[in-house]
């Protein structure tokens, strides 16, 4: 049995994922495997349809792969049950996406409160966690506003501010700027690379963008769901 | 977490505002009908349930056999009362009490020319401490002990005395006098507070047992003592010990009645039984008869709860529907929630939080609507019922469960389904793949079908019932009904010259045809039945045959046909005319045959003069049995039957006929006042029940049909929604609105008829269990379930319309535009 090493993030061991296409296998993540260690700043690349999206989710344990092992902090993931999975997830893991993915029926406010609702914290604390969080990336003023009230950048500031709130050791940002303009995009990533930096964040982003790829310390080029290079800046 | 839940939940409710108005409308219709039907249970249910020994009471009734057929009586043998307590082991107490005949006269002296005069009062009985040690009422003057132990005292109940003493306190009451009857003149000897619950034990006037030697009639008296008299005047109830049994007890009253009445049941060719009734069983029971009048029925309870449940279930379909077809709208928002950490039971429970929102909304509804529900239904729903009970711990607490019933029942699926969804395909924008889908759609399908059977059922079970109804009452009877009238003389003034005095009055009345004197009409509720016998030489045949009496004319009021022989005359005593059914029964084929032959019962034989045609002695409930009429002044018949003649053009003439009869009752009777009523209308009261439940049938079907309508809009609704691109470009390729409006309903229509398909068959079961209750039935003819399809079809297509025409007449370019 593949072991998994000490100061890993996450190891993924030769995961594949395919879709049942009549008598037909489609591989989008064909035999894969992958390190990341903590403290790691993670661009993923590569061209549309190569299977990022799939692999950031697999990562997420937002998706299953047919196949292959997964770590994560030590935990087989590939043998947990969904509940001990979803546990993990809400402990460890920040999602941000590329469609913001805000709930429009909830303010700015309780769009940021939600996560620690599901994680049973006491109103005192989550008003006081909200309140930082809201300071923090200055939006104290749109606090009462709804979704569609912002516009694009706002609502992915939103987003992060979302995926930071329950303090996560590992951030997935699928296209987190791809909707952005460059100004908007700039500072997104300056925040990442300040979370990355400052707070030890772990970050694994898909991108378009040859430049954000930069902020990164790792870019993994992907095409047809295998890793096609891995250079460290 | 909950406040969270529940501003999200409200956000998306406002957000729909036509679904949520469909879901609350759709579940308070059947929250407010269970509501109702509840009120009534507890009510029902709360009879008597306040007696300190009521596990320990009952009521000695008696079940007869004759011939075969069961009969039920509530009262015992008047002598049993005295020997029970010593003669039976087990039994503690015994009270016995006589109740006084429903027309009591009472009058109150107070020293005046015109002292209180109270006629036709029921609800006294003759009683004594016996029955005050049973049922406990707390005494504000006087004492259960003493206050009935000698002839000629009375105690009233707290109402009665301020009826009778307006000014007086229950001291000062004490040793007043009330006359009843004009001859039992009694002292007041106790004031008792009316019992303090709903109660069967409705007496107001408790005369003392002993003053019965003197206030009843010598006759009666005389019966009174006769083992082999049962009159349900006479009652009995009695307090078990704690090891004694039903079943013990009623072993040795059959010994009992062995050793008094030895010839018990060969008198009259039957048997005869003493039961136990438990209290709790009075209130239920309408074999026995309560004191209230008025008995509930279970079955009609349940039949009741039945509805509400139907309703109710409608409801809840409507909410699944609605809720699992718009699943997708929301599939987005439970993508993210579970992107950003809330698990599957977070998710449910959120979901649960806004069905049980729209659950409370439904249920302020309903407890709006309730006092305009019993408003509505008086009449139907006992008038105790009041919105006051709402504020009862029991109407809460069933209101607080049916809450969380109806929320789980209506929201969990919707929210197994809706937090079912996987994030990664509801964020990859695939929720319409996959197998989802179809399933959710196929069960709304099944419970569109089921709401759409339960609705076609009720509507044809209206329509059946309705016609039976009309069948029973158009059916010929063989005997005139209409414009007939009968006059119940006072039976305590049973004088017969002062009735012939009444009738020659009104023999010169121009609007009336013909008078008789007679027993009831030719049907009526109660009958009177004797075993009679006929030897034909070599054997012999022993039959029930109901009697009616009348004179010569009774025949030709009621246009009742002779079919041979002869008609009663004055002269006759001893002689019969019989119905066809007694003429067969006896082995005749023509009427001639049975002319001149000797009917015996009991000691006489009565010869056969006449033959009449078959008539209904009864509801059409029961069949045409054997019958005779007999002359009427062989026994004290008190009806006189009135025909009038045929209204003309205005009908004011049957007004003066009858203020006429009054003013005629008034010279003769004037001590009385007049009771009368029109023959067809009593005979429609035989089908009160059946009248009961066709209404309520009405209204069920109503709001059945309705609440599933709803349900369809709703579905419509959505589906054009989701249609509207597809709408817009068939227009621009030159579909017609006809087109599209039957593209659109086609799926939903093809429901309703799958629904046909199957209801069919279950209502024809249904119906033919409930119309073996008649002896005489309609005919469940083929049109009734083509109706019922139709009705539905026709109506679920003009609900229908409403959305479809409009999605088919919406400007394509514009829908395009914006897709
Ligand atoms: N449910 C599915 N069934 C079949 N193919 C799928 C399914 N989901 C994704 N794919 C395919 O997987 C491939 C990779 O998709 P994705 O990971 O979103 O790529 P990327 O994010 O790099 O553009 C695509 O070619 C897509 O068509
Ligand atoms: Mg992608």
């Amino acid at each position: 049995m593949p072991k998994s090493f000490n100061n890993n993030m996450l190891s993924l061991q030769h995961i594949s994922k395919y879709y049942q296409n009549g008598p037909n296998k489609a591989y989008v993540i064909n035999d894969l495997s992958l390190d990341i260690e903590e403290g790691e700043f993670v661009s993923i690349m590569g061209p549309s349809g190569s299977g990022k999206s799939t692999l950031l989710n697999i990562i997420g344990m937002l998706d299953a792969p047919t196949d292959g092992y997964h770590y994560f902090i030590d935990q087989p993931v590939h043998q947990l049950k969904e509940k001990q999975r979803s546990a993990l997830y809400k402990q460890y893991i920040g999602f941000v996406f590329q469609a913001y993915h805000l709930i429009d029926e909830l303010t700015v406010y309780e769009n940021i409160e939600t996560p620690l609702i599901y994680q049973d914290i006491k109103g005192s604390e989550r008003k006081a966690l909200v309140a930082d969080m809201l300071d923090r990336f200055g939006i104290v003023g749109k606090k009462d506003l709804f979704p569609s009230q912002l516009s694009g950048g706002q609502q992915q500031l939103v987003g992060v501010a979302r995926a930071l709130i329950s303090k996560p050791k590992l951030l997935l940002a699928d296209e987190p700027t791809g909707n952005l303009n460059s100004k908007q995009g700039e500072e997104i990533m300056e925040l990442f690379r300040k979370l990355n930096k400052e707070d030890g964040v772990t970050i694994v982003q898909v991108t378009h963008s040859e430049k954000n790829a930069q902020y990164g310390s790792r870019i993994i080029n992907l095409l047809d769901g295998r890793i096609e290079s891995s250079i460290t800046l | 977490m909950l406040k969270n839940y529940f501003k999200t939940a409200w956000r998306s409710i406002m957000r729909q505002k036509v679904f949520t108005m469909i879901n609350v409308t759709g579940l308070a219709i059947g929250i407010s009908a269970a509501l109702v039907i509840y009120m009534i249970a507890v009510y029902d249910f709360s009879f008597d349930s306040f007696h300190p020994k009521r596990d320990k009471i009952y009521h000695v009734v008696t079940n007869f056999t004759f011939s075969g057929v069961p009969y039920k009586n509530g009262g015992v043998t008047s002598p049993l009362g005295g020997v029970i307590k010593n003669e039976i082991a087990g039994i503690t107490e015994a009270a016995p009490f006589y109740i006084a005949n429903d027309d009591t006269k009472i009058t109150v002296p107070d020293g005046t020319a015109t002292p209180l005069n109270l006629k036709k009062q029921d609800k006294v009985v003759y009683a004594d401490a016996r029955y005050f040690n049973i049922f406990q009422y707390k005494w504000l003057a006087g004492e259960a002990k003493t206050a009935l132990s000698t002839p000629y005292k009375v105690v009233l109940t707290q109402k009665q005395a301020e009826l009778y003493f307006p000014r007086l306190t229950p001291a000062q009451v004490i040793g007043r006098k009330v006359i009843y009857n004009d001859t039992v003149n009694t002292v007041v000897t106790g004031v008792v507070e009316n019992l303090p619950g709903n109660t069967d034990f409705v007496f107001h006037d408790f005369i003392s047992f002993s003053s019965m030697g003197v206030a009843l009639s010598a006759d009666q008296q005389k019966y009174n003592q006769r083992w082999d008299n049962t009159t349900s005047a006479s009652q009995l109830f009695v307090v078990l010990d704690d090891k004694a049994t039903v079943a013990n007890i009623e072993a040795q009253l059959e010994k009992l009645q062995k050793k008094y009445d030895p010839n018990n049941g060969k008198d009259f060719n039957g048997t005869q039984d003493f039961k136990l009734q438990p209290l709790k069983d009075i209130h239920f029971n309408s074999e026995y008869a309560t004191f209230n009048y008025r008995t509930a029925n279970l079955t009609t309870l349940y039949g009741l709860l039945a509805i509400a449940a139907f309703l109710l279930v409608l409801g809840c379909i409507n909410f699944i529907n609605l809720t699992t077809a718009q699943a997708v709208n929301r599939a987005k928002e439970i993508g993210i929630r579970k992107t950003i950490g809330g698990n599957r039971k977070q998710i449910i429970v959120q979901f649960l939080s806004e069905t049980f929102l729209i659950t409370v909304f439904a249920v302020l509804v309903s407890i709006a609507l309730v006092p305009l529900i019993l408003k509505f239904f008086t009449g139907f729903i006992p008038e105790d019922i009041t919105v006051g009970m709402l504020k009862e711990t029991s109407i809460i607490i069933f209101l607080i469960l049916l809450s969380v019933i109806v929320c789980l029942l209506s929201g969990f699926y919707p929210a197994m389904v809706l937090s079912g969804y996987k994030p990664v395909s509801v964020l990859k924008n695939q929720t319409h793949a996959g197998t989802g889908k179809t399933r959710n759609a196929w069960l709304r399908k099944s419970l569109t079908v089921t709401q759409f059977v339960i609705a076609q059922f009720f509507i044809m079970a209206t329509i059946l019932v309705s016609k039976q109804i009309s069948y029973t009452l158009n059916k010929d009877l063989g005997f005139k009904q209409d414009a007939v009238l009968f006059v119940n003389t006072p039976w305590r003034e049973n004088n017969a010259d002062k009735k012939q005095v009444f009738v020659n009055k009104l023999k010169s009345f121009p609007q009336i045809e013909n008078i008789s004197i007679g027993s009831t009409p030719p049907s009526s509720a109660g009958y009177n039945t004797t075993s009679v016998k006929y030897i034909d030489g070599k054997k012999e045949i022993k039959t029930d045959l109901q009697l009616k009496n009348g004179d010569e004319n009774y025949i030709n009021v009621y246009k009742i046909k002779l079919l041979a022989g002869r008609n009663i005359t004055k002269s006759d005593t001893t002689q019969m005319m019989i119905n066809e059914t007694y003429l067969h029964t006896l082995g005749f084929k023509k009427p001639e045959q049975a002319i001149g032959k000797f009917i015996e019962h009991g000691d006489t034989k009565d010869m056969v003069i006449g033959v009449v045609n078959d008539f209904y002695s009864a509801s059409l409930h029961s069949p045409i049995k054997p019958l005779a009429i007999v002359p009427a002044w062989k026994y004290n018949n008190y009806v006189v039957h009135v025909a009038l003649k045929p209204k003309t053009e205005g009908g004011g003439e049957w007004k003066k006929a009858i203020a006429q009869i009054q003013a005629a009752w008034k010279e003769v009777y004037p001590e009385y006042d007049i009771d009368y009523g029109f023959v067809d209308e009593s005979i429609a009261k035989f089908y009160e029940s059946e009248q009961r439940m066709s209404k309520l049938l009405a209204w069920s079907t109503g709001l059945s049909v309705f609440i599933s309508c709803l349900g369809l809009l709703g579905l419509a609704i959505y589906t054009t929604g989701q249609r509207t691109k597809e709408i817009g470009i068939r227009k621009v390729l030159g579909s017609s609105v006809r087109q599209i409006v039957s593209l659109l309903s086609k799926e939903l229509v093809l429901l309703v008829i799958l629904a046909f398909v199957i209801v069919t068959p279950l209502a024809w079961w249904a119906m033919h269990k409930w119309i073996e209750n008649f002896a005489e039935h309609t005919a469940i003819s083929w049109w009734v379930f083509a109706l019922g399809g139709l009705a539905m079809l026709l109506t679920a297509i003009i609900t229908l319309s409403f959305q479809t025409v409009k999605a088919a007449m919406a400007n394509p370019v514009k829908s395009l535009r914006s897709e």
